[in-house]
């Protein structure tokens, strides 16, 4: 340790290069840990759970243009047609694809509007009693609608009395757990709710709140009508490759289009996410391998600069590892003053981003963990210059005086 | 002498190739990496309408109740109902104005000759034509009349016109959307803008639609809305006809305002409306509030560019430093060790302001071979964004600017860490080295 003054003195003659080098590792861990934290932050998001078999279900939408056949019978038809597939575990007609990023949402009250109650925001999905086991949810409390409960009208007069909703929604509007049962409202109308289903993503994973879902059983006739359909596993593909030529085959007026699996609409509204996390992962790799070739090149350039003295050195009796240590010690004492410097210049740049975007806090954690990580980054760094070092030979030293 | 240094710097890039080229790299992957995230933004920021972006304006008009909040951060609602739409288009303004709102069909020849197919619409007044832009390859916009009868007509772009016609004129043709003819009256070439900026309700980034129809229709034919609608207001809507009379927002409107009066005008116009309406019951609050937006502002508004586009943009810009710290101890390290050859050139009679100017041209040197090597690295970062992203087809790419950015860039970064290292190297004491010879 007594080595500390003599590095300090001969540091002190070369200051730019030690400060280059310490300006590299305080910027390199300030973005890193930023960057780190960033990428999981999305991985988290990415990794969540939706709460269906993504794998083995897939939408798709019919618009029909032809007049001759009724609507609503149609839909049923297709209905029909797709669940007696073969490989097809169920399928719905719904008003909005979960996961696809396109749907409706309300508040939901406790009393009827214009009254003011308590309300909760949650997406409605629209569809017959086959729509939760299309979905694969299993129910907590309650029961799924009968065929007779399913509304289905050319009118917008009628309405259900009845809903099942996702946990995380009822459990907003009642939280000691009573939600079974009671009545919410939707507008001014009225809809008892009849079963609760464990909590699986809506339309939107990004919305506020992206589990609340209220299921209501109302079959409309649409132009434009989605489906739903949960095969067995492994024969989605196979279904899905013919399920448009299928459909026309049963009636040709009409266009077959948004073919998507579920996973796959999962993934595209999430692009951006994945699009950022693989940028900043590139950007961190790239990174750290800049800066640990900068320790390198520096610590090279230091060797060549003093190869005489380390001769000398050699000459008067240091042994080869006392001139490794001279290195690394020399390196670590500008490691540690760049990773404080480093520690602050991340702390302020995780406010900066904090302030100005949706970013949390960055957690101390992330920055001890970067700094420790750069600190043996450089000291691989400096390892091997450092060993060229060790092997100049005493006679070097000798030589040109 | 330009041109003497320039020799003199090849000849100092050969002597040590192995520490140019590593200097070399550095800039190049520092650049890629800048270039990368600064061209996505570039593109995203972009003015998609110059010669226009500050004369088409988009009205935001303050319609809730007293006490009643919207979530924009001007507390303002960014789209229209129908009736203030339907209003403002039919005020007798001396300006061009139209309507906008997007909807999609089952699109198909009648005879079964093609495979029917999905395609989008866009519900406009004709002003919309030439207030964008738009030019025609064939015909000419609807006439009034027909807008005003809601006659079925509709103008199609080029891409369409290719897929079903050939690129012929099918001026005069028949289209099918859903189960209702219409009557081809022009072909517009296909909009190209990488900014959705006229509808930036779902996607920025999307495609333009293929279709143009007279808005009238819209109320003719019950046709629906593909974008977003919002209310605020606890209203029995389950009808058409109450969707029209409703407090729902969900159209888009633009007028184009060539001068600051005419601007100011119309803001006095839209209070005065707001005011007539009050008579009627509607824009109950005390304090009525518009705003007018340009393309510029709107986009701004709007936030098309992402957040994580700027976070990327301000973290690649410091990988950039980082970059050049690197490069200025190489440069350090390089120069130095010529320092008796320079020793040299001094005593021979070489003015410190030459050294100095010699070194500069040096690093420029490496600046533009980094620059220019960043911009194989970028295109590199550039196609990893497309294939994960291809909703960003049209935005990851670089265009003139950028790809003359990329090494002016290089550069002065270059010229900005070579500053120091030239500096301390021109300042050689010759007498010092011409002893040690």
């Amino acid at each position: 340790m007594l080595e500390i003054k003599p590095i300090f003195k001969a540091l002190m003659r070369s200051k730019v290069g030690a400060v280059l080098l310490l300006l590299q590792i305080a910027i390199t861990t300030a973005i890193v840990s930023n960057a780190a934290f960033i990428i999981y932050d999305r991985v988290t998001y990415l990794a969540q759970d939706t709460g269906y078999d993504e794998e083995n279900v897939f939408s798709f939408a019919i618009l029909t243009f032809g007049k001759d056949r009724d609507l609503m019978q149609q839909t049923e038809l297709d209905e029909t047609f797709i669940r007696n597939l073969p490989g097809v575990i169920d399928a719905a007609a719904m008003s909005a694809v979960p996961l696809s990023g396109s749907g409706s949402a309300t508040g939901f009250t406790l009393k009827p509007q214009p009254e003011i109650s308590k309300r909760a925001r949650a997406a409605y999905i629209q569809g017959d009693e086959h729509v939760l086991n299309t979905l694969g949810l299993t129910l907590l409390e309650g029961r799924n609608f009968t065929s007779d409960e399913v509304v289905v009208t050319e009118s917008a007069r009628e309405v259900p009395n009845v809903v099942v909703v996702t946990k995380t929604f009822i459990d907003e509007l009642f939280p000691e757990g009573n939600g079974l049962g009671q009545t919410i409202y939707m507008g001014d109308l009225p809809a008892k709710v009849i079963g609760i289903v464990e909590s699986v993503s809506g339309p939107w994973l990004k919305d506020s709140r992206p589990k609340n879902i209220v299921f209501i059983p109302l079959m409309k006739a649409m132009k434009a009508q989605n489906f739903v359909v949960r095969t067995e596993s492994g024969a989605r593909e196979e279904i899905m490759k013919n399920i448009e030529s299928e459909l026309l085959q049963q009636y040709p007026d009409r266009v077959i289009d948004w073919l998507t699996a579920f996973d796959k609409s999962k993934d595209e509204y999430n692009a951006g996410d994945i699009l950022m996390m693989r940028m900043l992962i590139v950007l961190i790799a790239v990174l750290v391998g800049v800066t640990a070739l900068g320790i390198f090149g520096l610590t090279l350039f230091n060797i060549s600069k003093r190869t005489k003295q380390i001769g000398t050195r050699r000459a008067l009796g240091a042994r080869k590892s006392a001139i490794i240590r001279y290195f690394l010690i020399e390196n670590s004492m500008i490691s540690l003053v760049g990773l404080v410097i480093g520690c602050f210049a991340a702390h302020t740049l995780g406010q900066l981003l904090m302030q100005h975007y949706e970013i949390p806090v960055l957690p101390i954690g992330y920055i001890i963990g970067t700094a420790l990580s750069v600190f043996v980054m450089s000291w691989l760094a400096v390892i091997g210059p450092a060993k060229r070092a060790a092997d100049i030979s005493p006679s070097i030293a000798t030589r040109s005086i | 002498m330009f041109t003497h240094y320039l020799d003199l710097s090849w000849r100092s890039f050969k002597r040590t190739p192995l520490v140019s080229i590593l200097m070399v790299l550095a800039i190049a992957i520092g650049i890629g990496v800048t270039m990368t995230s600064l061209s996505v933004y570039h593109m995203m920021s972009m003015d998609p309408i110059p010669s226009k972006s500050q004369q088409l304006f988009h009205p935001q008009l303050k319609t809730m109740d007293e006490g009643i909040n919207w979530w924009t951060s001007n507390d303002m609602p960014t789209q229209l109902t129908y009736q203030d739409a339907v209003n403002l288009q039919k005020a007798e303004v001396p300006a061009k104005k139209s309507i906008s709102m997007r909807s999609g069909f089952s699109v198909h020849l009648g005879d079964g000759s093609i495979k029917p197919f999905m395609s989008q619409a866009r519900f406009i007044n004709a002003d919309f034509f030439s207030m964008f832009q738009l030019e025609f390859v064939f015909g000419d916009s609807w006439s009034l009349a027909q807008e005003h009868n809601a006659t079925p007509v509709l103008v199609i772009d080029s891409q369409l016109n290719d897929k079903l016609f050939a690129g012929t004129n099918s001026v005069g043709k028949q289209l099918y959307l859903d189960d209702k003819a219409f009557l081809i009256v022009g072909v517009i070439k296909q909009w190209t803008t990488h900014i959705k900026y006229y509808d930036l309700n779902n996607g920025a980034f999307n495609e333009t639609e293929n279709i143009y129809m007279p808005f009238p229709l819209v109320e003719a034919n019950q046709y629906e809305n593909w974008g977003n609608t919002n209310g605020w207001k606890h209203e029995s809507i389950r009808t058409f006809e109450e969707k029209i009379r409703s407090e729902h927002v969900w159209l888009q409107f633009w007028v184009e305002l060539p001068t600051r009066d005419a601007k100011k005008d119309y803001g006095e116009f839209l209070l005065a409306y707001m005011q007539e309406q009050q008579k009627i019951g509607r824009f109950n609050r005390k304090e009525l509030d518009f705003a007018l937006h340009n393309v510029t502002e709107w986009m701004e508004f709007n936030n098309v560019v992402s957040e994580d586009n700027k976070v990327m943009v301000a973290l690649s810009f410091m990988f950039l430093a980082v970059c050049l710290a690197n490069i200025l101890g190489l440069l350090l390290a390089k120069f130095l060790r010529r320092a008796p050859e320079i020793g040299v050139r001094r005593a021979l009679g070489a003015s410190k302001t030459q050294v100095f100017y010699q070194h500069l041209v040096e690093v420029s040197l490496l600046g533009l071979f980094g620059g220019l090597l960043g911009i194989l690295v970028a295109q590199l970062g550039l196609w990893g964004v497309r294939i994960t992203r291809d909703y960003y087809e049209n935005l990851a790419t670089m265009d003139i600017t950028m790809l003359l950015a990329a090494p002016a860039i290089a550069i002065v970064a270059c010229l900005v860490a070579g500053l120091y290292p030239a500096w301390l190297v021109c300042r050689t004491n010759p007498a010092v080295y011409l002893k040690s010879q």
